[in-house]
């Protein structure tokens, strides 16, 4: 059944790569990228298929118990767009496009120095043979590089002023979760850049299990009244644990709830709030009004104004 | 005289096992280990990253696949696929041994990089930075030249092994990608244009060889000698090229992006669809075909012969048959077509070789 799938999925995508983007990137003088755009064509249907999947599995379940009902669903539109542009490689294109150029320079000049980049099946040879439990490793090692990376974003107070458009959401929904200024996006790619120097890029044959990560994430933005039980709270991040971190009384270093998939991580550091029975509103109370109200366009606009501010002391964090 | 008949009763009666296929499956990490008589993927064996291309060992004892993303050689068995050992190097996206087995030239696509390394040892001699994309090698039959097309800036580079410099670099064309060594000349395959264009290394004069259609991208000594099979990307087809004349003789229509081939001992083609997940077997001489399901993005592929009289040898004892992209030695082809307004001397009707379902029989659809 999954072979059916995924050879339906091969010739769809090699269908229309060949008769629409390869023709088109020929025209344009662009077949030295040709690699390049089979992969990216690759992440956009794979892009949709996840906003489908976690449209079909969260919308029935924001409808079934939502936390909090509104007249108006205005904001969660920005929200969308904001999926929207990620997920169908839109801003990773644009991204690709500016930076594959240093990216290259400086993964040559990382070869000359001598330095082999390992993965961590240069440390863990068992893994070799095993490349399921090799994304297994991955995915805990990344979650703990998430967790800090997160903490960094609450902690300095610059990279608040840009983490803040992600919790200025007075309504929270599952399209929350690509709620973020494009700086902030260049600056995870560089932290989770830097930490592939030094164990590699995980496996990334197991599309299922990717889908599910993703499904988890969106689920823990989800305006659901939804947890995982007394034990289930305290291995996946539910939309109860993360509703925590978003709440108004959570916000800046004063967050709680960090974790991105796994909550292990806030209960070994101390950031875990696994008593608060309640589903608290969600927001930046200090957040610049742009933040709240305003689409992605005056979003992206006002984060570059305030981390400018944040960086000349002018901006309480 | 007993003894001799013995022998041939030996290679008669000894079974004749199946040749093994193994094609690079680029877009998830394995390498898928064929059967070439049943046609099933009869194992996966798990890489690190991103496997692209392979080449043998001189003494025909390893086959060596290229896995860029994981920054690693994987040494294999031929004959068993059983993995030999593991060498940590960087970025090694097309890689081949120069023919005097001394050499191991490594071209970094994404690093901008050509490595030399010594084949024995794999101590890295010498790194030459190139201005965009080296993309594949080809060498002189003396070995003292490496010729890497560069994609990103349309140029060949010549790299002196002996002095271990680069000696010159020279314009070709939009997007260089295959280049063999042919009779005395480089074949380069232009992705940004409809042709193959053969470059002197002597003169450095450029000159289009022939046209298979629109992304031409790379080519192939067939077993015989007397064929080359160049494959176009956008057209999605495989030309058969007389490798005198460089007339083309057919081409076969074939959806899914060909890109690389290899030959078993009765000269049939294996070739990689790119974008559709296959791999594709054509018998030249008769049109029969099949596909084959692999993994994503199927790139690099090698055929061990295992019938009796035949080992990994094979792949460069025969006249074309060489690993890779190593050099057919040969009288030069006549005059080739001037650069400009150039047109195909025989109208060449296209063949079409249909898709097929994974497990389709082999066929002979034109005839």
């Amino acid at each position: 059944m999954w072979d059916w799938i995924a050879d339906r999925y091969d010739l769809f995508t090699g269908w229309a790569f060949e008769i629409v983007l390869q023709p088109l990137m020929y025209r344009l003088g662009l077949m030295d990228w040709a690699d390049e755009a089979f992969l990216w064509m690759d992440f956009l249907v794979f892009g949709l298929i996840q906003v489908v999947v976690v449209v079909v599995v969260c919308l029935p379940l924001e409808a079934w118990r939502p936390v909090e009902r509104w007249e108006s669903r205005r904001k969660v539109l920005t929200d969308v767009a904001y999926t929207l542009l990620a997920r169908l490689g839109i801003l990773p294109m644009i991204g690709f496009v500016l930076f594959f150029a240093a990216q290259s320079r400086i993964e040559a000049m990382i070869a000359d120095s001598g330095w082999v980049p390992p993965t961590l099946e240069t440390f863990l040879p068992f893994l070799r043979e095993e490349p399921f439990l090799a994304l297994l490793f991955y995915i805990v090692v990344l979650d703990f590089a998430a967790y800090w990376h997160h903490r960094f974003q609450h902690r300095i107070g610059w990279w608040w002023a840009l983490h803040s458009i992600h919790h200025a959401q007075t309504q929270m929904t599952f399209w929350t979760d690509d709620r973020n200024h494009i700086l902030d996006d260049i600056l995870a790619a560089a932290w989770f850049g830097a930490i592939a120097v030094l164990i590699g890029v995980p496996p990334g044959q197991f599309p299922i299990i990717l889908l599910v990560l993703r499904l988890a994430e969106s689920l823990s933005h989800a305006n659901v009244r939804l947890d995982f039980g007394r034990v289930g709270e305290r291995l996946i991040v539910s939309p109860r644990f993360h509703r925590l971190h978003h709440g108004v009384l959570s916000v800046g270093a004063e967050g709680k709830n960090y974790g991105v998939l796994l909550p292990v991580w806030d209960w070994i550091f101390g950031t875990a709030d696994f008593h608060r029975d309640h589903y608290p509103r969600t927001g930046d109370p200090s957040a610049p009004r742009a933040y709240v109200e305003g689409g992605w366009l005056r979003q992206q606009a006002a984060g570059f104004r305030e981390i400018w501010r944040a960086v000349r002391g002018k901006r309480a964090s | 005289m007993w003894r001799a008949l013995l022998l041939v009763l030996a290679f008669w009666a000894a079974p004749a096992r199946a040749d093994l296929a193994y094609v690079l499956n680029s877009g998830d990490a394995t390498i898928s280990v064929v059967d070439t008589q049943t046609r099933a993927e009869i194992r996966r064996i798990p890489v690190l990253r991103e496997v692209h291309h392979l080449v043998v060992t001189p003494d025909g004892r390893s086959l060596v696949v290229g896995d860029s993303g994981g920054n690693e050689l994987i040494f294999l068995d031929p004959e068993s696929g059983a993995v030999q050992r593991r060498e940590r190097i960087s970025n090694p996206y097309h890689l081949e041994y120069s023919p005097d087995g001394r050499y191991l030239v490594v071209a970094s696509l994404r690093r901008d990089q050509v490595d030399i390394y010594e084949a024995a040892s794999l101590n890295l001699l010498q790194r030459f930075r190139q201005p965009d994309k080296p993309s594949h090698v080809a060498f002189s039959p003396d070995s003292r030249w490496a010729f890497v097309t560069l994609q990103g800036s349309g140029q060949v580079a010549a790299v002196d092994l002996e002095a271990r410099q680069t000696a010159w670099v020279q314009d070709v064309g939009p997007e260089p990608a295959g280049i063999i060594w042919h009779r005395g000349r480089l074949i380069v395959g232009l992705m940004g244009r409809e042709d193959f264009v053969a470059l002197d290394p002597s003169t450095r004069e450029v000159r289009i060889a022939f046209r298979v259609g629109r992304g031409a991208h790379t080519i192939f000594p067939g077993p015989d000698g007397r064929t080359l099979y160049a494959t176009s990307r956008v057209e999605s087809r495989i030309a058969e090229v007389d490798a005198e004349t460089l007339e083309v003789r057919r081409i076969f229509e074939i959806a899914g992006g060909p890109d690389c081939i290899a030959f078993d001992s009765e000269g049939r083609l294996y070739a990689t669809l790119r974008w559709t997940g296959r791999l594709m077997v054509l018998d030249p001489a008769t049109g029969e075909h099949a596909q084959i399901r692999v993994g994503r993005s199927p790139h690099g592929v090698f055929v061990m012969p295992r019938r009796p009289g035949l080992d990994a040898a094979f792949a460069f004892q025969f006249p074309g048959a060489r690993s890779g992209t190593r050099p057919m030695e040969a009288p030069p082809p006549p005059g080739l077509a001037a650069l400009d307004g150039y047109v195909p001397a025989v109208p060449v009707t296209p063949v079409r070789v249909e898709a097929g379902s994974p497990t389709s029989r082999l066929r002979a659809p034109w005839r």
